[in-house]
């Protein structure tokens, strides 16, 4: 059948052109990789490691420190929050710029460190001021801190699985660690014991439960990350 | 891609092209496309459900549901075989986010017929074409006892799917430098729309050897010459719509490439690009045979691994961005579905996209009678266009959410004039 306007063949069903859409007489009756002696593409890591890059760092650290050195000693005629400036200084060059030095800072050693220098700035500020608060209240608080900061970073580097177990305990960790830091200011300065840590408590201790939870359950843990994956 | 325990369903991100498709949607469009069978006898759907039901575990990246997470869509494996659906007065009907939830593409059984319509994020047209042939051949075996060997696309339904198939492969073959994205916008077409949402399709049956005929005497392949009458085509209507040479925008077509053949991989998720020739009416009138030039050096060009990997890059790299990574979900389908709006559609008058030649085994030939590849249309644009070859024809098949058929006539005056004989058939059946 063909259409008898544009002169396109048409299927038999069709009862107007698809084309040109004239009406079509009423006829139908309904009707590899080759063995090479060296490996190819496997070149070696480079790292850019400069000294200069260091150095340029203690130039950085040198300045506000000997800005602030004769600041102090112009204004009093003695060194007097110098030490503050020194300290924190320091703190700052052992946390941040000190591992630069290193090819492969390992963060098991330069986080303890880290950690060492601020508790020895605050032991210092305490003898400065002559506060009794260092022992009772500042090392057992720090050093919680650096317990459980150097445990996760240690257990993240040289563990592969399980990070959700960690970073679970972790949390719980916290949670205690603030009710430890309560109790510990109630003794130290004497103050009535009212019991806010509870509620950080409370919420880190379900937050850690949950991802506790989420290490052991795979499928809710599949659940969750189809969820959120970004 | 991720993860498929024993007892639980895989999961798997969108991959790169596929993550637009879910933020584009619009109120009544959804970017589906069609592949069909006709086969020589009617289909028994009870048998179809049950092939359906073995190859939708052998596919699970293509048999899923979209489901969204806090930053990204994701697809789901379905649980089942979706039901098997009756056919419509037209094709692809819109698919609603309920219908995408519970699975993203149906299965469609009219008379002799056996249509699979797949929401575009699910894969691209090779890999649903790999879809429908193994259910085609699951359904053969099931129906008439007979054997079909694992050759021409048919893979063991027993088996559980490979790696290679389920990988995103465009994050694995971007390139490291950049393309640029500056492009010229086309001559949008236009018309008054049809009621109801009613989709118009007129099929096209061409001969094979005639068309490869005249292809050939112009040096070029089957592709680029159909690209080429079509492009001529477009020329012309918008010469008879706009006599002033002046007012005239750029004629462009936009051609899907496949990316398995460029980069050797057997993937089944989305692995496709375009390519946009691109020819100029103010500078007047052009010959068959300058378009058929032009499409073949634009193709030349662009269709290598080289050109292919950077815009792959580019594309690559947006969603590599953590910015964009950390943005929520709803905020980024804003901004995606502005960028879509403003820019996504306005590149190309239409997309002819041509599946190619379909080959299957020997034994299944006497049972299947042809194919069809429709393409949805485009959200802005009212035309799209789907090709394959089965045997000696070529069926191409227009879509359109417009009443006149006008680009078709033009279509049929071009080949017409060379020579070609058209036969045409359509789903606008009312007098």
């Amino acid at each position: 059948m063909y259409c008898i306007n544009c002169g396109v063949k048409l299927s038999d069903n069709e009862t107007k052109c698809p084309l040109c859409n004239t009406v079509v007489p009423i006829i139908n009756d309904k009707k590899d990789d080759e063995k090479k002696l060296y490996p190819s593409n496997k070149m070696p890591k480079k790292t850019y490691y400069s000294k200069v890059l260091s150095g340029g760092i203690i130039i950085l650290f040198l300045i506000p420190l000997v800005t602030t050195f004769f600041s102090d000693f112009n204004d009093n005629g003695y060194l007097d929050w110098f030490g503050y400036v020194f300290g924190a200084l320091l703190v700052v060059y052992v946390a941040f710029a000190l591992p630069i030095w290193f090819r492969k800072p390992n963060p098991v050693i330069f986080v303890p460190c880290s950690f060492l220098a601020v508790i020895l700035y605050v032991f210092y500020i305490n003898l400065v001021l002559g506060g009794n608060w260092f022992f009772t209240f500042a090392l057992p608080v720090l050093g919680g801190i650096c317990i459980i900061t150097c445990t996760m970073v240690t257990l993240f580097r040289y563990l592969k699985k399980g990070r959700l177990f960690i970073i679970g305990g972790c949390v719980v960790a916290i949670g205690l660690l603030i009710l430890l830091m309560e109790y510990l200011m109630t003794i130290t300065f004497a103050l009535p014991f009212r019991g806010w840590s509870i509620y950080p408590l409370i919420t880190l201790s379900l937050l850690g439960g949950l991802l506790l939870y989420l290490a052991i359950n795979k499928p809710a843990r599949e659940i969750i990350e189809r969820k959120i994956f970004f | 891609m991720k993860k498929q325990e024993s007892n639980s369903l895989m999961w798997v991100r969108l991959d790169n092209a596929a993550k637009i498709y879910p933020a584009a949607r619009k109120k009544n469009w959804s970017n589906v496309y069609r592949q069909s069978v006709t086969l020589y006898e009617e289909v028994d759907c009870s048998i179809l459900k049950s092939a359906l039901d073995v190859v939708v575990k052998r596919f699970p990246s293509i048999a899923s549901k979209l489901r969204k997470g806090l930053f990204w869509y994701y697809l789901q494996q379905v649980e089942n075989a979706p039901d098997i659906k009756e056919e419509y007065s037209y094709p692809l009907a819109y698919m609603s986010n309920n219908e995408m939830r519970k699975c993203a593409f149906r299965v469609i059984v009219y008379r002799n017929r056996i249509a699979v319509e797949f929401f575009h994020s699910l894969t691209d047209g090779a890999g649903a074409l790999i879809f429908l042939k193994n259910l085609l051949a699951e359904y053969l075996e099931l129906k008439y006892g007979i054997t079909i060997p694992f050759e021409h696309g048919i893979v063991d339904r027993k088996a559980t799917p490979t790696f290679e198939e389920l990988e995103d492969c465009f994050p694995k073959y971007a390139g490291k430098v950049l393309a640029s994205r500056k492009d010229t916008n086309a001559w949008h077409m236009y018309g008054a729309p049809q009621k109801d949402g009613f989709l118009n399709l007129t099929c096209f049956q061409l001969s094979v050897k005639q068309i490869l005929d005249l292809a050939h005497s112009h040096g070029v392949t089957l592709t680029v010459f159909m690209s080429a009458v079509m492009m001529l085509a477009l020329f012309n209507l918008q010469k008879e719509k706009e006599p002033n040479v002046k007012n005239r925008k750029l004629i462009k077509l936009l051609i899907p490439i496949n990316l398995r053949t460029l980069f050797n991989s057997n993937t089944l998720r989305n692995f496709s690009m375009y390519t946009i020739p691109e020819i100029n009416p103010r500078l007047g009138d052009y010959t068959l045979s300058e378009i058929c030039n032009v499409i073949k050096h634009k193709m030349g060009s662009e269709f290598t691994a080289k050109h292919m990997s950077t815009v792959i890059a580019t594309n690559v790299n947006d969603e590599k961005n953590p910015l964009v990574r950390l943005i929520p979900l709803p905020i980024k389908n804003l901004v995606m579905k502005a960028i879509f709006n403003s820019v996504g559609e306005k590149k190309a008058c239409l997309s002819l996209s041509n599946l190619g030649k379909i080959t299957i085994p020997q034994i299944m030939e006497s049972y299947v009678k042809r194919f069809d590849f429709i393409l949805g249309v485009q959200a802005t644009q009212p035309y799209n266009c789907g090709m394959v070859t089965y045997k000696d024809t070529i069926y191409l098949n227009f879509i359109r959410d417009i009443k006149d058929p006008e680009l078709e006539r033009h279509f049929y005056l071009v080949l017409q004039s060379l020579g070609v004989e058209v036969y045409v058939e359509s789903n606008q059946n009312e007098r």
